[in-house]
């Protein structure tokens, strides 16, 4: 196969600080080169420095082996580079045509040539697939199709290298699978396509070469065919899956909560669990089946959610409260809630750090006592969580995704939580910050702690739960202890095809 | 859920529904409306505020504000009534024009100066060179001038030719070309516009050079029409020429909107004006009923926009 693009020892420095050190990487005509790392490998660095959209520090750039350099997108984009960026690159307010050929409009004399742009679009549209009129507004377009857009923009250039980061993020299955045939119609044409994604199964069956890097560092690149998924997941690790998720309790204690008449509104069939100290439960299932409702009406946020709630303290006292009287009455006994979409419901992004996390200590106050600053308590939990930053001062937007998920976590620790409700504890976490999550999540159940979380990825859920509960139609359909967990068992048991189901109350 | 836009032309319409209704009542209820003068005297009233607000609408397209109209249409007027010769003193008009609108541009676009900071603080500098520059009211203005403002062709007023030059200019640079279709998208989303290959800055600095031309423009229809110049004449058509914009249902966060709009949000404001004033209602009044039907009218849209 032919080489159509090839970076050569590429470094790129943010003030100094390095995102990218020599790093390399070759596209091949009629190839579907898979991109791959962690969240802050320099993928899309890398990727933008090939659009033109990011200018390298050191290094080369070679288009038919002729060095090159992009001062614009648009520039790569002349040169035969299209690029659908993660946030797509569409102006919502102008027409598909006019938004295609934004930049380097058609035109006769001082008039925009529209006729000619509505046609050349409509082409291009054709090619993808897609019949829609090229005057449409490209805010009435949905997701998927603003992404053929984006592709045919590309077609009407006649690029020859496309660039996809994290294209199937918002697109729902019927529209990957199109996607996937789109991206197999462009290879076959000999195009060189850069897929950036960290899912397991685009990488192995639609791409023939995977290139890994770690840390702005190239790990390698590989033939698919040569590699597994967990051969692949330890080389964007770094090191063995195995490590990822910590051993499981060996010994619970008592029961810290016992919640029951739980309905997450007025049709919900009723339902009963416990927690017992030192316990780590996962609320699995499919999508939608009332997992989240049934965190959020124990966090006192469901508006029709009530439950009755038993909760035992560090001095073995029970406490009884009925949930439902907001998210203060769960957090003065104890529940606190970590939400999914920790940035819109959780943090407070433009706070500094030692501010998010001793909110929860401030909470307990009286409204005119002074904030102080807490610095030993906000000193050790950043200790103890391993949270990575120059400064405490720093806004919390600052951070990873991961780190982030650590100072939400810290915030209620420091107030001695004694039930942590969490969704999706690692969403948009990189695969190491993950661990140090679970870590210390393990490390708040063994000082007598529980967590009860909900995810969907069945591979968090089986690698860190103590105990699944598999919810369907807002109800436990079915009970497993860790270590007797397949992802089928819960499949199946989530789907509702499955015999038993030891529904413990 | 998807978002959805009513694409770029936005509620438009709404303000050319109200126009129409507004013309028939007037026309229906007041025989002295109806009558030739009074239309061609309504026309010539609302020239120099539609020249001023289809600038207006260009930078407002782009998501910015220019606060500064108001002071470079005085600054016309003092130049045009102060200068011998007419060629001259639009020449030196059209220069101080391009000046205002390359400080305003630059300031918002390079320096990232928030628009109403940025115009407010070069319309107050500007006010005291013009006061310095004309203290009083007073000049004369070349009596070629004052025929091409004041004057008619038959029952025509000259002034038609002037809003069909002035509209006809905006929307041809709007629709018609690659600068106006930068403008929407640097107002729809600057950033993917700048990826485009859209240059920004440059674009948004031509928006207020643009702007200010058509300001300098009402500046020197006005001195026609007052026959002076006047450091104070062009204070109300500042903030007016927002409203005349937003009437005319271009959105003040930019990227949706037009010369159309524009149009009909100006004679809206000068209908109800005109029928105010035959009716004979205590002129103060306008204000509150000119304040009441933006508020209305923007509402409307507004709900319309969220498909409620």
């Amino acid at each position: 196969m032919q080489t159509l693009i090839a970076a050569r020892n590429i470094s790129k420095r943010y003030d100094g600080v390095p995102s990218l050190t020599h790093v390399g990487i070759e596209g091949k005509a009629g190839s579907i080169h898979a991109v791959t790392g962690e969240n802050g490998a320099g993928k899309s660095t890398l990727m933008k420095i090939i659009a033109g959209v990011v200018k390298p520090s050191e290094g080369e750039l070679f288009l038919n082996g002729k060095a090159v350099t992009f001062r614009s997108p648009l520039d790569a984009l002349n040169a035969g580079i299209s690029t659908v960026f993660q946030e797509f690159s569409l102006v919502p307010n102008l027409t598909v045509a006019e938004t295609m050929f934004l930049g380097r409009e058609l035109r006769r004399g001082p008039q925009l040539d529209r006729a000619a742009m509505n046609a050349a679009a409509e082409k291009a549209l054709a090619q993808v697939g897609l019949a829609i009129d090229p005057r449409r507004s490209v805010g009435s377009l949905t997701v998927a199709e603003q992404q053929s857009v984006e592709i045919a923009k590309g077609l009407t250039v006649d690029a020859q290298i496309f660039i996809f980061d994290e294209p199937t993020a918002a697109l729902n299955t019927q529209e990957v699978a199109r996607l996937e045939i789109l991206l197999k119609a462009l290879r076959d044409r000999g195009k060189c396509i850069f897929y950036i994604s960290h899912r397991m199964r685009e990488i192995f069956e639609l791409c023939d070469t995977a290139t890994v890097l770690k840390d702005g560092k190239l790990v390698g690149s590989y033939p698919t065919r040569e590699l597994n998924a967990d051969r692949l997941l330890s080389l964007m690790v770094g090191r063995d899956l195995a490590q990822l998720y910590p051993p499981k309790a060996d010994s619970l204690g008592e029961t810290v909560l016992e919640v029951a008449q739980l309905q997450v509104d007025k049709q919900a069939a009723p339902l009963a669990f416990n927690l017992r100290r030192g316990e780590i439960v996962a609320l699995a299932g499919l999508e939608g089946q009332g997992q989240r409702e049934i965190v959020r009406t124990l966090a006192g946020i469901q508006p029709q959610g009530k439950a009755q709630i038993a909760i035992r303290d560090l001095q073995g006292r029970m406490s009884r409260f009925s949930a439902g009287g907001g998210s203060a009455r769960s957090l003065q006994h104890g529940m606190a809630f970590m939400p999914e979409d920790r940035k819109a419901e959780g943090l407070y992004l433009d706070l500094p750090i030692h501010a998010n996390l001793t909110l929860g200590i401030h909470q307990r106050r009286r409204p005119w006592a002074l904030a102080r600053r807490c610095s030993q308590v906000v000193a050790g939990l950043v200790k103890d969580l391993s949270i990575r930053t120059s400064s405490t001062s720093l806004a919390v937007i600052s951070l990873s995704g991961g780190n982030q998920q650590k100072v939400m976590l810290g915030r209620w620790l420091a107030v001695g939580a004694k039930v942590l409700l969490i969704e999706e504890p690692t969403r948009g976490v990189d695969v190491g910050a993950k661990t140090e999550i679970y870590n210390a999540l393990r490390a708040f159940c063994a000082q007598g702690g529980a967590v009860l979380f909900t995810s969907r990825e069945l591979p968090e859920v089986i690698g860190v739960a103590d105990r699944v509960l598999v919810i369907k139609d807002h109800t436990v359909v079915a009970e497993r202890s860790a270590g007797a967990i397949t992802e089928e068992d819960i499949l199946q048991a989530a789907v509702g095809n499955h015999a038993g189901g030891g529904h413990r109350s | 859920m998807k978002t959805r836009y009513a694409g770029r032309i936005g509620g438009q319409y709404l303000s050319a529904i109200l126009l129409v209704i507004a013309l028939a009542v007037l026309a229906a209820c007041f025989a002295q409306f109806r009558t030739v003068e009074n239309l061609g005297n309504l026309l010539v009233q609302a020239t120099p505020l539609l020249v001023v607000a289809l600038g207006q609408t260009l930078v407002i397209l782009t998501g910015g504000l220019d606060l500064s109209v108001g002071v470079m249409i005085s600054l016309a007027t003092g130049l045009i009534a102060n200068t011998e010769s007419p060629v001259l003193g639009v020449a030196m008009v059209l220069m101080a024009a391009v000046s205002l609108g390359l400080i305003n541009g630059v300031g918002v676009a390079r320096f990232r100066v928030h628009p109403i900071i940025m115009t407010l603080s070069s319309a107050t500098v500007l006010q005291g060179i013009v006061l310095i520059i004309l203290p009083t009211p007073g000049g004369a203005v070349a009596p070629g001038l004052v025929t091409a403002v004041n004057g008619s062709m038959g029952p025509m007023p000259l002034a038609v030719l002037w809003i069909v030059a002035a509209v006809l200019g905006g929307w041809f640079l709007l629709h018609r070309t690659r600068l106006g279709l930068h403008l929407y998208a640097v107002g729809g989303a600057p950033d993917n516009a700048a990826l485009a290959g859209v240059n920004v800055s440059w674009t948004i600095v031509r928006g207020y050079v643009l702007c200010a031309l058509f300001a300098a423009v009402a500046g020197i229809f006005l001195a026609g029409r007052i026959s002076s110049g006047d450091p104070w004449v062009g204070t109300s058509y500042g903030l007016d020429s927002i409203a005349a914009v937003a009437l005319g249902g271009t959105q003040l966060t930019g990227g949706i909107g037009g010369v159309w709009g524009t149009l009909c949000g100006t004679l809206l404001l000068g209908l109800v004006g005109n029928g105010m004033n035959l009716v004979q209602i205590n002129p103060f009044l306008l204000s509150v009923v000119n304040g009441a039907l933006l508020l209305v009218a923007v509402c409307l849209r507004r709900r319309q926009q969220l498909g409620l």
